[in-house]
């Protein structure tokens, strides 16, 4: 599946994800900064902070209620959007999606 | 290839908490790293365990906490299960169990949350320079590394000025209970069974215990809501509290886990100023310098050198079975300087970018709690000192922890030209 995410300064960066990898690990291994993934993908540090663009966000879903909780610990503001992204996978459903990195 | 530990072979008994009071037995590592990365020690203290050096294979394993478990034990001592029940935090349990206290006690450890303290930070760390750097000569350990995480704590616990030093004591006493100048107990040394069931195997831990629950009386009783620590005790948005035991608990970890390791942080990074002079004016020339030179200062302190996990099923790793039930140590210290992933590992470079480093438990879901404070208090406080000098130096020989556990400059004499 192909991400793009969009960054502060208005550039963007696009890559094919393997299914199943989380858009956490899909982002370090492109190096999208502002994407750290500090725990690995254990739902403990909240440096994976994206927001999903529409009109995607139906598609992907809210988060649970761990991840609800750390979502109020992130660094840039609360969005409508806001996941961890750590906790999205990549799948043929999702191509195409498109990930805001919000502004620390 | 000597390294940095002269007096390590590169067979060094890790086991020992006596082959590091020379620092940790860099030597050791990376032979391990080379040859033999997941590595069997037998022990006649305990049963064996596997010792993993390379940064890879830790970043890897950590983040699989369903395959290496936090809840049979997070040092290399054998634990019952009785004990582990008794004395236990949440650093010793696993998701999704980990997650439910850890989300209660987030947000008053986020980075935002924390960011609001950096003005108090730098007053207190005025206050302390101004002092320590009175004299021309002093401990810089005791003078400066001791003083800024102890008095945080304190803002943190929300306790009065005057409890401090008690506290840090007995923090002391439950960290670095292998090392006779912090506690009259030495875990390897008397008998300690019938402490077996207190927190960290030691009475400071039960004093400490009884310390919380009356603060939580008290705070209770008065409506005092000083400190980080009640954003825990007031109920969050689902209403949930911290149960007093949960509280109880969480106040010894954080006296044990949020004092020492911030200090000997300070301590090395203070080392370092003496040991590369260049280092002092890369300070002062200040910028973006200041964006990496915490976390740089950390990775070279490593002040957590291991922590333990237990294989809860049989792996195979590099070609070693390890079976459920063995003991698994993620050398840290190792991984920090490992050359596969950073450059030059025994220069200190404070414009390290990026910098993979594992001090704070990066890669697993007991990744430091604290560490946004840690590296808000590492940054003032050099921020701070830098500003403050013209030159440092070592004023005699330092002295480390004897301990294979927490890695710490406990002296530190040097010798300071004010600016
Ligand atoms: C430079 C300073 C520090 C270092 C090097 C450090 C290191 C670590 C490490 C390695 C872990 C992970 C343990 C594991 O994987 O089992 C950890 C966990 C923890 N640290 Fe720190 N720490 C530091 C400062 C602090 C401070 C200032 C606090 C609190 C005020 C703190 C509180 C905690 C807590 C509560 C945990 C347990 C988290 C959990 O299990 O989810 N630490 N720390
Ligand atoms: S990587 Fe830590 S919360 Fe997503």
């Amino acid at each position: 599946m192909k991400v793009t995410w969009k960054l502060p300064d208005g550039s963007e960066i696009s890559a094919d994800v393997a299914e199943g990898l989380s858009m956490m690990e899909a982002a370090v291994a492109q190096n999208v900064p502002g994407v750290v993934g500090e725990c690995g993908g254990n739902l403990s540090c909240a440096t994976c902070h994206v927001q999903v663009a529409e009109p995607w966000a139906a598609r992907v879903g809210g988060p649970d209620d761990f991840e609800d909780a750390m979502l109020d610990t992130v660094e840039a503001a609360r969005g409508p959007g806001s996941r961890l992204s750590c906790q999205i996978r990549a799948s043929a459903d999702l191509d195409g999606l498109v990930l805001i990195v919000p502004e620390a | 290839m000597t390294v940095w530990s002269p007096n390590d072979d590169g067979f060094a008994d890790l086991t020992s908490h006596d082959t590091f009071v020379q620092g940790a037995p860099h030597n050791t590592f990376a032979r391990l790293r080379r040859e033999d990365p997941v590595h069997w020690t037998d022990w006649d203290q305990g049963q064996g365990f596997w010792s993993i050096t390379r940064h890879a294979d830790i970043t890897e394993m950590n983040r699989q906490p369903d395959v290496f478990s936090s809840a049979r034990g997070i040092r290399m001592e054998d634990q019952t299960y009785e004990e582990y029940l008794a004395r236990r935090t949440f650093q010793e349990t696993d998701p999704p169990e980990h997650m439910q206290t850890r989300v209660k006690v987030a947000r008053a450890f986020s980075k935002p949350v924390i960011a609001e303290y950096e003005q108090d930070i730098r007053d207190l760390c005025d206050e302390i320079l101004d002092q320590a750097l009175e004299a021309r000569e002093f401990d810089a350990t005791k003078a400066i590394a001791r003083q800024l995480p102890m008095r945080m704590l304190g803002r943190i616990l929300g306790t009065p000025e005057a409890d401090l030093p008690w506290l840090v004591e007995k923090g002391d006493a439950l960290i670095a209970n292998t090392d006779p100048d912090f506690t009259d107990h030495v875990l390897d040394k008397m008998d300690t069974d019938a402490f077996r069931m207190m927190p960290f195997n030691s009475p400071a831990g039960a004093e400490l215990y009884q310390y919380a629950k009356e603060l939580m009386e008290h705070k209770a009783r008065t409506g005092d809501t000083n400190g980080i620590l009640n954003l825990i005790l007031n109920p969050g948005r689902d209403g949930g509290v911290i149960s007093e035991t949960e509280f109880r608990n969480f106040f010894c970890l954080l006296v044990a886990a949020g004092n020492d390791t911030t200090r000997y942080s300070i301590a090395a990074g203070i080392q370092a100023m003496c040991h590369q002079p260049e280092l002092l004016g890369q300070m002062q020339a200040g910028g973006d310098v200041w964006e990496t030179a915490a976390d740089e200062i950390i990775r070279w302190a490593t002040p957590a050198l291991y922590f333990r996990r237990t294989a809860t099923q049989d792996v195979e790793v590099h070609g070693k079975t390890i079976r459920a039930g063995d003991k698994v140590l993620y050398w840290f210290a190792s991984a920090n300087r490992d050359e596969t992933v950073f450059d030059d590992p025994f220069r200190v470079d404070l414009a390290r970018s990026p910098n993979k480093h594992l001090s704070f438990g990066q890669g697993g879901p007991h990744i430091c709690l604290g560490m946004w404070l840690a590296r808000l208090e590492v940054r003032v406080l050099f921020e701070e000192l830098s500003k403050r000098l013209t030159s440092i130096e070592p004023a005699g020989p330092h002295e480390f922890l004897r301990s294979n556990f927490v890695g710490g400059i406990k002296a530190l004499p040097v010798r300071v030209t004010p600016a």
